[in-house]
């Protein structure tokens, strides 16, 4: 066998993920079934937000990031909103900070259950994806109730937020946050005990915790691997620091640990959540803000669902921002992702890079290139989990 | 029209695919897309069935407000479709570019790329409202 | 106060390692915030103090911007994602250029090749420096982030260009 030539292959994979976030392209060199190299080409998603940004006047901006990403537009608004009132000086009233961090955290009960889901989609596993999808619908009614809009809530402003929870509200809170946690808890049984998901993400896609150090991996991926660094802990923002609550991480490495620490987060989420209504303290909820913005330059950092995401502003004395620069945390895990692949089989690309949360889903396609005859063959994204499923057995 | 002809139309009726395809959209529209289809609204009860290949699709589900990078890739993912084929615009981005309207890397809609039949507005629109405009897609299948 | 303490020895070890003259200047707006600007020949040496000495190892991103008189390059390094600090370095205007930190920070590729693609800003040493962000047929004078290129501007070029119609 080994004197015959085993010609090296290469396959793009996107840019159609039409799913969510940031479409992305990836080049594999592969090996038979080993991928040898990846090479990630992103920018699909592009439309030039932090250009628009400099001639939109801070109100208008604040729309304007709470479309940069609608699963996770919360977090967005608050570090633009914690960036401009540090600039300000003027922090958002008591009450308005644990009315964010609740919308905050319902977002990310939100999120981790649309990731699980998405996840058990990549493994065929169907029915966990459905039943997910089916309890996600609680957060989504609950944000609603809050904020009235199932996505964009624009809960937050510039000093303060721009709804109040009502008692009727609060109620409704409570109601949900229990049947969450009862459903939560039987989901991470399931990723516990049901041989499916532990067969098919045991000892996949391993990332040391030293490789995540190097490589600057955030959020649930760091943690995953055994690294326990969380923004809401190490750098406290809105009102993290007056509640009792745990940073999550699990020390397997592989996507079975960023499985478990999705669920317990959102776990401690639902905590966090029934804590900030029991001290919810009473006063105004927003106070108003001059229009123009003094000079100087803030840098926010916010926990947000994928992991640490970081706004910085450099403000000219106008009501436009001189410059506004932001960074998503999937950026920040792709180059970790990549090393992930490197060296895993083609049948857990899927699976691999859904468990760093770019949100991929249903509709992606790749092309295959084999290099020495130019030959070129269609992949879609459903052909290729169905590959995985069979050569894994 | 032969009796080959209305049975395929019939099928159609009842049983249109889809593809969905996201133009640098943020993601809003496409959850709700993903949420019109899971348990709680459930339109693959009326055999709405999203594919993967646009091959297999009836009608291509487009998000987002266009950058200049992936408008190639959405015209050539509508030449694989086969014909009869429709579009179905989600969203303020894909009608019109909405708040990214004075961004240097998008093009104002969907509609400046391939013909879109029909528009779902809002930011992002509610499943309703998409399932809102997969029925008057249907009604314009009827009526051809 | 405490941390202002603990911080400014922080600057102070910078100091040190990378001579007292390459620094130009700090502050400390609040806990947990540090802003350090250094100068163009020191930036390599004093990532990697900061990174090897100091544990920050953590690099949240880089920013890239047109000010009046210089190009600005941000480092956003993070101590166990706590403080933050941010080690600005103001380039010419006629040479964007810098060395490149992606040898002691391996994780900063990414976003050297962002700065990179919409600032127009060189990073010497870069194994990749390919386009990132930008579409393919992006023509390659047009740096969107810097101030001269205004929206409508760009849109001008692109149509000379035949990116748009």
């Amino acid at each position: 066998m080994s004197e015959l030539e085993i010609p090296e292959i290469t396959i793009p994979v996107g840019p159609q993920h039409p799913a969510l976030h940031e479409p992305e392209n990836f080049t594999f060199k592969v090996d038979g079934e080993y991928v040898v190299d990846v090479e990630a080409r992103i920018g699909y998603n592009h439309r030039g937000i932090e250009k628009a940004a400099e001639s939109r006047s801070y109100i208008q901006n604040l729309y304007l990031f709470e479309r940069v990403c609608g699963i996770c537009s919360h977090a967005h608004t608050t570090a633009f909103t914690l960036n401009i009132e540090e600039l300000l000086d003027t922090p958002k009233p008591p009450r308005a900070q644990y009315i964010s961090m609740i919308v905050a955290e319902l977002e990310r009960i939100h999120s981790h259950t649309l990731w699980a889901g998405v996840a058990g989609h990549e493994i065929g596993f169907h029915s966990f994806f459905m039943y997910l999808w089916r309890d996600r619908e609680v957060v989504m009614d609950l944000l609603e109730a809050v904020s009235g809009n199932r996505v964009h809530y624009a809960v937050n402003t510039i000093g303060g937020v721009r709804r109040d929870i009502t008692p009727e509200v609060e109620k409704k809170l409570r109601k949900g946050m229990d049947i969450l946690e009862e459903r939560l808890k039987t989901y991470r049984t399931l990723a516990l005990e049901e041989p499916t998901l532990i067969k098919r993400c045991e000892g996949v896609g391993v990332l040391k915790p030293e490789d995540a150090r190097r490589l600057c991996a955030v959020g649930p991926t760091l943690r995953a691997s055994g690294i326990k660094h969380d923004v809401r802990a190490n750098d406290p923002y809105l009102a993290y620091d007056e509640i009792d609550w745990e940073v999550v991480s699990y020390d397997l490495c592989d996507v079975l640990s960023r499985i478990l620490v999705r669920i317990d987060e959102a776990l401690q989420s639902v905590y966090i959540i029934r804590q900030a209504l029991d001290k919810l303290p009473d006063g105004p909820y927003k106070v108003r803000v001059p229009r123009n913005v003094p000079e100087g330059e803030s840098v926010m950092r916010v926990e947000a669902q994928r992991g640490e995401l970081i706004h910085y502003v450099r403000s000219n004395g106008t009501d436009r921002p001189d410059r506004y620069k932001i960074r998503s945390p999937t950026l920040g895990n792709i180059p970790a992702v990549c090393h992930i692949l490197k060296g895993g089989y083609i049948a857990d690309i899927p699976i691999v890079l859904a468990s760093i949360d770019p949100c991929f889903s249903c509709t992606d396609r790749m092309a295959f290139v084999d290099v020495n005859t130019g030959k070129k063959w269609v992949w879609t994204g459903e052909q290729l989990r169905r590959y995985a499923r069979k050569w894994r057995g | 029209m032969g009796l080959r002809n209305r049975l395929i139309k019939w099928a159609r009726i009842k049983s249109p695919w889809i593809i969905h395809f996201d133009c640098s959209s943020c993601n809003g529209c496409d959850i709700e897309i993903v949420a019109a289809l899971t348990p709680r609204y459930d339109v693959e009860r009326f055999g709405i069935l999203l594919r993967g290949s646009p091959r297999h699709a009836d009608i291509l589900v487009v998000s987002g407000s266009v950058s200049h990078q992936v408008a190639p890739r959405l015209r050539r993912i509508y030449e694989q479709m086969p014909e009869p084929k429709f579009v179905m615009a989600v969203g303020a981005c894909a009608c019109g570019a909405g708040v990214f309207r004075d961004c240097y890397n998008v093009l104002e809609g969907v509609d400046k790329v391939i013909p879109v039949d029909v528009y779902v507005p809002g930011c992002p629109p509610k499943p309703e409202a998409i399932i809102q405009g997969v029925v008057e897609l249907i009604e314009k299948l009827k009526a051809a | 106060m405490g941390f202002r303490e603990e911080y400014e020895q922080i600057v102070e070890g910078l100091k040190q390692a990378i001579g007292a003259e390459n620094v130009v200047d700090y502050k400390i707006p609040r806990e947990r915030r540090i802003f350090v600007t250094v100068k163009k020949e020191a930036v390599v040496q004093a990532v990697k103090y900061l990174a090897e000495e100091q544990d920050f190892w953590h690099c949240s991103t880089i920013t890239g911007l047109e000010a009046k008189d210089c190009f600005e390059v941000i480092y956003h390094l993070a101590r166990d994602h706590a403080i933050s600090l941010s080690l600005r370095v103001c380039l010419d205007k006629e040479k964007p250029e810098v060395p490149t930190i992606t040898d002691i920070i391996p994780g900063a590729t990414l976003y050297e090749r962002e700065v990179h693609d919409l600032v127009g800003i060189k990073f010497i040493g870069h194994p990749n420096l390919k386009r990132l962000i930008l579409p393919d047929n992006w023509p390659d004078h047009i740096h969107p982030l810097r101030k001269e290129w205004t929206i409508e501007r760009i849109r001008e070029e692109l149509r000379k260009a035949e990116v748009i119609p």
